[in-house]
């Protein structure tokens, strides 16, 4: 049974609350949820919440025949499950849409925009090649899923580390236990954070509140007509939004995937509003990942004499 | 990703003749198909998508009728003999046809004024006939034309255009082989007011970059646009004209159509 | 009281007990009376200790009899409408089960909007049934549609403690500014005041002192409230 529709009294309260330039959380309109990660003890194991919305992303790597067509490149592989665990929407048994989409979306951010270098993964070209599996489960769904998907699994991406490997001879393959030599992080080439907002159509008179709310920090370009953009939607904003719209940042400012399909029309410039938003989210999101996934590894590292 | 063939050259041509900005050759066909409530067959160059509508019509299933306002149905096509590198047959659940039909669906439910019909249905078959680059792109401007054609009344049109950088310099409507190797860009906007409805992108591309490409998207648009008034107008004066053969001086509809 | 967990067994010297949720009587040989614990949380007795239940928390709700509910109208279904009360089974509530209703005159709901009714009937293999009117004296009694305002989901134990007039919550917010509220057992509360910033903060206060959630206790909520943007 699909969950009921939210109610005329609460859909009432959420848009005059959104008048006054006020979210149901007490967040400002550019504010995300708080965000932690906790690293599991198996390298490339790594459980992420956003707010309440929690993400577990495993990764890890085992040799395998590389393809005919690419001898050179390893091969990467995500898998998504939204089991009715995340929440009571997901039904058990055939993929949801939402899980289709969250696959397509996540196979766009880490896979299409080539942030792991595949040649890296290469060990004896044409014969050996390492098999990225980026497993991706999501525990609870409260809004935001995509975004909290995306940051876990940038983060198992950097936490993970393959066993070092040396090839001798013409075709002979010595791997090295971890124990005996220090795993090897993964080539990235740049991390791609994913950001999420939800718009809804313009407040039908320009209220004093709105004026009031650039204060608290709008989308540059954002006029008094223009539609709200909520950063980082989540439960009933999420349910009641417009148009979504997902970004996906490097911190160097790259976009690596742009989805708007559909929803409310937005004029350019409060596109480009967004995006400028969103790159310093990506900027503070790699800062904070970089000081936590070397944080672990200092506490993992264990001193051979 | 480098390619060896030239996408620009220094003459500032692209592989196929056209300049950085030119919008490959337009084609739309608006009786495509005769049983369908209305249909159009658009081709961008060789890449060629048949739209056909059918609806508003009561719901084959009962379970999805909304109470208040209509839902709309997308199912894609690809055929397997549209491209030439990659001729498998699709099926019903690949990835790539389910989500070119949930794009589509999601960028027409805003614009179909769908409130005006509760508890039914409104069904759009897209079938991608020939691939060459811009096949989101060609699908959206398609339903756009079968939309009308059936007379779903709409907000505005929908056009879609692709845009592309090729070394700091942008360009339009890319073929397969520039959609290759460029990072690309799929924007769909309304002309009316220049708002965007879809921004669909899969490549890195640096921000700024991106913005130069939406604004020449935002140029391209009304070109699109211009093209699909004249295919509906056309249409609707060649309907006028069989219906009113020998009424044609006294026709005061099609005075006002010709007026424009 | 004593926490008890599913599984055990409690042995009383009452002959004649009245057992609540979470209990089941065992048949004994001996002529002692037991039960068995079916569900986790904490055993409560009445004074004269003939009475028995097991307080819990959960977040799925299982209707009672009697039990004020608030529900979202979900269809509408010839005379009635069928209304979502967070059970598994959707309840439904007959158009004229409302003060005043006759067969001309029956009030008009709208799919989706919320009602605050009690339920009438609740049976395991049955439908529940809702009611918004006292069925002998015919009054509505404080129910109906509930219109304005904002609905708060809680977990279960939460909405209870809400109900219970010595809970400090409720007084302590309507010390600050006047609300009307609406308490369902069924996790839902309803709130209502005049400005959208005391009703977001009312939500956030029941967040933060749901034992399921913040777990607050009064002065930390106090604490909570000074906070918060009034």
């Amino acid at each position: 049974m699909r969950p009921p529709s939210p109610s005329i009294p609460e859909k009432d309260f959420f848009f005059s609350a959104l008048d006054q330039a006020l979210r149901l959380d007490g967040r400002d309109f550019l504010e995300a949820r708080p965000h932690s990660l906790s690293f599991g003890a198996e390298l490339g194991h790594v459980e992420c919440s956003l707010g309440k919305t929690r993400v577990l992303a495993q990764v890890d790597a085992k040799m395998v025949r590389p393809e005919p067509q690419r001898p050179f490149e390893g091969l990467i592989s995500i898998h998504c499950e939204l089991s009715p665990m995340a929440s009571t929407e997901y039904e058990p048994g055939r993929q949801s849409d939402e899980e289709i989409a969250l696959a397509r979306m996540l196979d766009k951010i880490f896979r299409r925009s080539d942030t792991i270098d595949r040649e890296a993964l290469c060990i004896l070209a044409g014969e050996r090649v390492w098999h990225l599996r980026i497993a991706i489960h999501a525990l609870a769904d409260a809004g935001g899923l995509l975004d909290c998907a995306s940051l876990a699994c940038a983060a198992a991406l950097r936490h993970f580390r393959r066993p070092d490997v040396e090839v001798v001879g013409a075709n002979e393959v010595i791997v090295h236990p971890p124990a005996l030599r220090a795993p090897v992080p993964l080539a990235l080439h740049h991390t791609p954070y994913c950001i999420t907002f939800a718009c809804y159509r313009a407040a039908p008179e320009p209220s004093a509140a709105a004026a009031k709310g650039a204060g608290a920090g709008t989308v540059a370009g954002q006029t008094e007509t223009a539609p709200r953009v909520l950063l980082d939607p989540a439960g009933l904003e999420h349910r009641l939004a417009q148009g979504m719209l997902h970004l996906a940042l490097t911190p160097q400012r790259e976009l690596a995937v742009v989805h708007k399909a559909g929803g409310l029309p937005l004029a350019p410039g409060v596109l480009m509003g967004a995006v400028q938003v969103a790159a310093r989210r990506a900027r503070e999101l790699e800062a904070w990942l970089d000081v936590r996934v070397r944080e672990d590894w200092v506490r993992k590292k264990v001193e051979v004499r | 990703m480098s390619s060896r063939i030239e996408i620009l050259n220094e003459g500032g041509f692209r592989s196929d003749g056209r300049r950085q900005y030119e919008l490959r050759e337009m084609t739309f066909d608006s009786t495509a198909q005769a049983g369908a409530d209305g249909s159009a067959r658009v081709a961008h160059g060789l890449t060629e998508v048949l739209v056909s509508v059918f609806g508003p019509r009561e719901a084959r299933v009962r379970a999805q009728t909304l109470h208040d306002r209509a839902s709309i149905h997308v199912e894609a096509t690809i055929a397997p003999f549209s491209s030439t590198s990659d001729r498998r047959r699709r099926g019903r659940g690949d990835k790539r046809t389910l989500e070119l039909a949930a794009t589509i669906k999601a960028t027409f439910e805003p614009v179909v004024q769908t409130s005006l019909y509760p508890r039914s249905q409104i069904d759009i078959f897209v079938h991608v006939l020939q691939q060459d680059g811009g096949v989101l792109q060609a699908s959206i401007n398609a339903t756009t034309v079968a939309l009308v054609n059936a007379g779903v009344p709409l907000a505005d049109y929908v056009c879609a255009v692709t845009g592309g950088v090729h070394a700091a310099a942008p360009m339009l409507d890319l073929t397969s082989l520039e959609e290759n190797d460029l990072p690309h860009v799929t924007v769909a906007s309304m002309p009316r007011s220049g708002h965007l409805t879809l921004v669909s992108m899969e490549t890195r591309l640096h921000v700024d970059r991106f913005e130069e490409i939406l604004r020449l998207a935002g140029e391209a648009g009304p070109v699109i646009h211009k093209e699909m008034r004249a295919v509906v107008r056309q249409r609707t004066k060649d309907l006028l004209d069989g219906m009113g053969k020998g009424l044609r001086e006294s026709n005061p509809a099609e005075a006002m159509i010709e007026d424009e | 009281m004593p926490v008890v967990l599913p599984g055990e067994v409690i042995q009383t010297q009452h002959k004649t007990i009245k057992l609540g949720p979470g209990l089941q009587q065992i048949s004994n040989p001996e002529e002692k009376t037991a039960m068995t614990v079916t569900r986790a949380g904490t055993l409560e007795q009445n004074a004269k200790g003939n009475q028995f239940w097991v307080e819990g928390n959960s977040r799925r709700y299982v209707p009672a009899a009697q039990e004020p509910v608030i529900g979202i109208v979900s269809a509408r279904q010839g005379e009635g409408w069928r209304v979502d009360i967070g059970y598994a089974h959707q309840a439904s509530l007959d158009g004229l089960a409302f003060e005043g209703a006759s067969r001309r005159n029956r009030p008009n709901l709208k799919v989706n909007s919320l009602v605050y009714a009690r339920v009438s009937l609740a049976h395991k293999d049955m439908e529940p049934e809702l009611e918004c009117f006292d069925a002998q004296t015919r009054k509505a009694e404080g129910f109906g549609e509930l219109k304005g305002g904002f609905l708060v989901r809680c977990s279960l134990k939460m909405s209870r403690n809400l109900l219970n007039p010595n809970y400090f919550l409720l007084p302590l917010l309507g010390s600050r500014f006047p609300l009307d509220t609406a308490l369902g057992t069924n996790g839902r509360v309803w709130i209502s005041a005049k400005e959208v910033k005391q009703i977001i903060v009312a939500a956030r206060c029941i967040e933060a002192a749901d034992p399921d959630g913040g777990g607050m206790d009064q002065n930390a909520i106090k604490k909570f409230i000074s906070t918060l943007d009034l």
